[in-house]
């Protein structure tokens, strides 16, 4: 395999990575980046994936602090007798 | 003062200005500190006497304004009534006209303690039941009345420390008889808790009097709350404020704003941690690589050592080592330093003068050659004298 090709196909995953991190929220991608800590800190993880790892590892870094920047906070106010959403929020 | 001058009345006359001159002369609103004795409903009224041992008036609470108090007094109740005087003109009779009648501190904790000792005996109140929060809740449902002061503290606390969290506001009513509106709301949030993705229940008031929070120790409205099927969070007035509610929740916390500390995650904390992991991570990254690293060279080292040439330097050494050794044992040394050693023809060495006799052949070897010689003469050496 060519270093482009293979270039292309990490960038490939990257991509990858990042949309499923997209679909988490802070806790299980926080969980996510912990597990993966976890595995590089015993040594379990083979020396040919170490630096793949090391980047899907912050793929979900970016996404917690990407949710932690976020400054939107959502706010629905229910009709007390219906418990219906209101539109006041 | 002669019987003309003195103002004359008919019966009505005199009630009428009897009540001319209250009405003239007297608050129209006032507050009464009393106990309450008697009450009794009378065609949707209630009257009853207000006393303070001392002294004692008739009071009523007309039908219309009953429905709207938050309490209803029983007998033997300290109350604070906001009220006017009533005065009857066709009998003359004197009675207080109750516009609003609240418990006396005394009172509401008086209820208190009963509710929280029959929920105690119960077991509705356990500290074992309380439910551990949830470490980052996706979704909170606050409960408060809107709006209000402590919303808007809590809201700001909310965008500070934790936006991720949706917040389901849900006004309740905090003046008045509210308690079966905060109990009706309570039982339809609860149904729909998991459909709207509830974590934990937020029940908040802001500041106020001990009394304004007496609806917190209503036993059927704590019985809901303690059956709530999410952990409970209570930020109910001041800091010295407790009430049953607080007792049954699984967390109270001291003020609304509190509450939010209590169950919101600190974003700045949280960052801190990502900036530590990530931190983490490289270590791990480097610390791999060289302990890797230092694998590789131990294993060039054993391969190294197991090399033919690296073995003949090694046996080279040790030949070294042991031709200086056997230098350093040497008696040449000795003789360097001036010693000589001597030997017979035979080439014994000669240790005593035992072994020599006059006539012998002897051969002192020394530094640099060898003496051959003869013995003339023997001298023995006197022992040395003891001392």
């Amino acid at each position: 395999m060519s270093k482009r090709q293979s270039s292309n196909e990490l960038r490939d995953r990257i991509e990858a990575w990042r949309k499923d991190a997209a679909g988490l929220n802070y806790e299980e991608a926080m969980q996510a980046l912990d597990l993966l800590l976890a595995e590089l800190q015993n040594d379990s993880v083979p020396l040919a994936e170490l630096q793949q790892r090391v980047l899907h590892g912050e793929v979900y870094l970016n996404r917690c602090q990407t949710l932690l920047d976020s400054v939107e906070q959502s706010i629905v106010e229910l009709d007390p007798t219906t418990l219906e959403a209101t539109n006041n929020a | 003062m002669s019987v003309d001058r003195l103002p004359t009345y008919s019966v009505a006359e005199l009630n009428t200005a009897i009540g001319s001159l209250l009405e003239r002369g007297f608050a129209p609103r006032f507050l009464l500190e009393a106990t309450v004795s008697r009450p009794q409903l009378k065609k949707g009224h209630l009257w009853l006497t207000l006393t303070d041992g001392a002294a004692s008036i008739s009071g009523v609470v007309w039908a219309s304004k009953l429905a709207q108090l938050s309490y209803r007094p029983a007998d033997g109740d300290g109350v604070t009534v906001v009220g006017k005087l009533n005065f009857w003109a066709a009998r003359a009779s004197l009675t207080v006209q109750a516009l609003d009648i609240r418990p006396s501190l005394s009172t509401v904790l008086r209820d208190f303690e009963r509710v929280r000792q029959l929920l105690e005996q119960e077991g509705v109140i356990d500290p074992s039941l309380q439910r551990q929060l949830p470490s980052q809740p996706s979704t909170i449902a606050v409960l408060t009345s809107v709006p209000s002061s402590a919303l808007a503290d809590m809201l700001r606390t909310a965008a500070e420390r934790w936006p991720l969290t949706q917040l389901i506001v849900v006004p309740i009513p905090v003046q008045g008889s509210v308690a079966p509106t905060i109990i009706a709301t309570l039982e339809g949030l609860a149904e729909r808790t998991d459909r709207l993705g509830i974590q934990a229940l937020v029940l908040a008031r802001g500041g106020g009097s001990r009394e304004d929070l007496a609806v917190f120790d209503n036993e059927a409205l704590c019985r809901v709350l303690a059956r709530y099927p999410v952990p409970v969070v209570t930020g109910l007035g001041h800091e010295d404020d407790l009430t049953v509610a607080d007792l049954v929740a699984d967390h109270r916390a001291a003020t609304p704003t509190a509450a939010m500390v209590a169950l919101l995650p600190d974003r700045e904390a949280e960052r801190q941690g990502l900036v530590q992991r990530q931190s983490r991570m490289r270590d791990a990254l480097l610390g791999r690589i060289l302990r890797e690293r230092q694998r590789l060279q131990d294993r060039a080292f054993a391969l190294q050592n197991q090399s033919p040439l690296e073995k003949i330097r090694r046996q080279r050494h040790e030949l070294d080592q042991k031709q200086l050794l056997l230098k350093a044992l040497s008696p040449d040394r000795w003789l360097k330093r001036g010693l000589a050693l001597v030997s017979n023809a035979a080439g014994d060495a000669i240790q005593d003068l035992q072994s020599v006799k006059i006539g012998d052949q002897l051969n002192i070897r020394m530094s640099d050659g060898t003496l051959e010689a003869r013995v003339d003469q023997i001298q023995r050496s006197s022992p040395n004298p003891t001392p």
